[in-house]
């Protein structure tokens, strides 16, 4: 099984990966045989990611955005199909109810890229809003059940192991600490 | 514990402005307190530097909202936090201003004797740690957006101005108890010499005196605030600066 992350632009570094890493190892209870990076800045945002549908087309494939805290514990994540978050049970569905935070799938969907890149002048413009959207208008997809929150829920009601942080990502910035602060790798 | 908090970033001030801030407050108190400053400049003293992030979304003043939320800083339960701009000469002493009594909601916030068009002043702030975090909260939901919305709505002249604004909106809309010091504790100089007639005479007729700052500083003032984009301390020569600024 292979984890997948993607690094570039200036907003995350090297720390980031390092602290995703980190957080699989320690607490995820995780087992992978590979941890991937794809850092090839193609598009200046996050289309980027659409890369790793190109790059790895066979066996098991988990992807986690950086901007995570993980907690605990994870169910299983990896999927045949091709996966990723519907955040509708936790906000307004607005542009795309579907989050990119985390993805899987099994084997090759490289069709995803070549749709994409195809024509990705033209689905830059049309989904300048994020590729998540690209995804819910484009593409055939499966989603996960409610497992991974925004960072503001994520000890309330029930305790996930696993949020995204989404506007908050500058709590990974020195000088922010709370709940999530012993789970980081050290600034 | 008092932590006082600053921002210092750009080429407009020089990073001893922190320091000498930082240093005259200690002159002329007898209240223990932290120093923090955000700022990637190896030159600026305080007890805490965090860094300015250049990257973020946040620009400029609006770094300043971070002392707001209670994740920052190493706030703990129970802190009060003095927010101050760098660019004030601490003239006499300022017990009764940084140990300003606050309590939760509430604000504590200069009090000015010229004609102002906000309820705050950002020079001042002083709340209760994560008493006020809405400021914050609701700010990082969109920065971009609050960072140009007095900008293009015409209330600041400068692009990424108005967390003056977005503070005192904020604080009016969420009913907070805005507490204003004596504004006589408060000087006002700037780079003209005319203008400084100017305030001293408003100064004295205002609270009866004879002069605000002269060769040296009336006692009333602890504090003087070099305010309006682009008034620096460190390019006067005047004596009394001289006296107070190290």
């Amino acid at each position: 099984m292979r984890i997948i992350c993607c690094l570039f632009g200036n907003k995350f570094n090297q720390w980031h990966v390092d602290n995703l890493k980190h957080m699989i190892d320690t607490y995820s209870g995780i087992e992978y045989d590979s941890f991937e990076v794809v850092t090839e800045d193609l598009y200046g945002n996050w289309y980027n990611k659409l890369q790793m549908f190109d790059k790895f087309r066979d066996g098991e494939n988990l992807y986690f955005d950086l901007d995570i805290v993980i907690s605990g514990k994870l169910p299983n994540l990896v999927r045949k199909e091709f996966t990723l978050l519907n955040d509708t049970w936790w906000r307004e569905e607005a542009h795309t109810p579907l989050n990119s935070t985390i993805v899987s799938w099994t084997g090759d969907v490289s069709h995803i890229w070549d749709k994409f890149k195809a024509d990705d002048t033209y689905y830059l413009e049309k989904y300048a809003k994020g590729s998540d959207e690209f995804y819910y208008r484009e593409i055939e997809y499966q989603t996960y059940d409610p497992v991974c929150p925004k960072i503001d829920m994520a000890k309330q009601d029930i305790d996930y192991n696993v949020c995204t942080l989404g506007q908050m990502h500058h709590i990974m910035e020195k000088g922010w600490s709370g709940w999530w602060t012993p789970y980081f790798l050290s600034l | 514990m008092l932590k006082i908090c600053t921002v210092f970033f750009g080429d407009l001030y020089t990073p001893d402005y922190v320091g000498k801030l930082f240093n005259s407050i200690r002159r002329n108190s007898s209240i223990p307190f932290q120093s923090v400053c955000i700022s990637d400049d190896p030159n600026v003293e305080a007890d805490i530097v965090l860094p300015y992030n250049h990257h973020s979304d946040v620009v400029k003043h609006w770094h300043k909202l971070k002392f707001f939320s209670p994740n920052f800083a190493g706030q703990q339960p129970g802190d009060e936090i003095i927010i101050m701009d760098i660019d004030q000469v601490i003239t006499n002493n300022v017990d009764d201003l940084i140990g300003h009594p606050v309590q939760d909601n509430e604000l504590v916030t200069y009090g000015v004797w010229w004609e102002s068009l906000l309820d705050t002043n950002g020079g001042f702030y002083k709340f209760k740690s994560g008493s006020l975090k809405f400021v914050w909260d609701e700010f990082i939901k969109n920065p971009d957006f609050w960072q140009n919305y007095y900008y293009t709505r015409g209330f600041v002249h400068f692009r990424y101005y108005g967390e003056q604004n977005y503070v005192s909106d904020k604080i009016i809309k969420h009913n907070t108890v805005i507490v204003k010091t004596p504004s006589e504790w408060m000087g006002r100089y700037n780079n003209d010499y005319l203008e400084n007639i100017e305030l001293n005479i408003i100064y004295c007729n205002k609270f009866d005196t004879d002069y605000m700052i002269l060769d040296e500083v009336n006692e009333n003032v602890k504090a003087v605030h070099f305010t309006g984009p682009g008034k620096t301390i460190h390019e006067h020569t005047a004596p009394w600066i001289e006296d107070h600024w190290k």
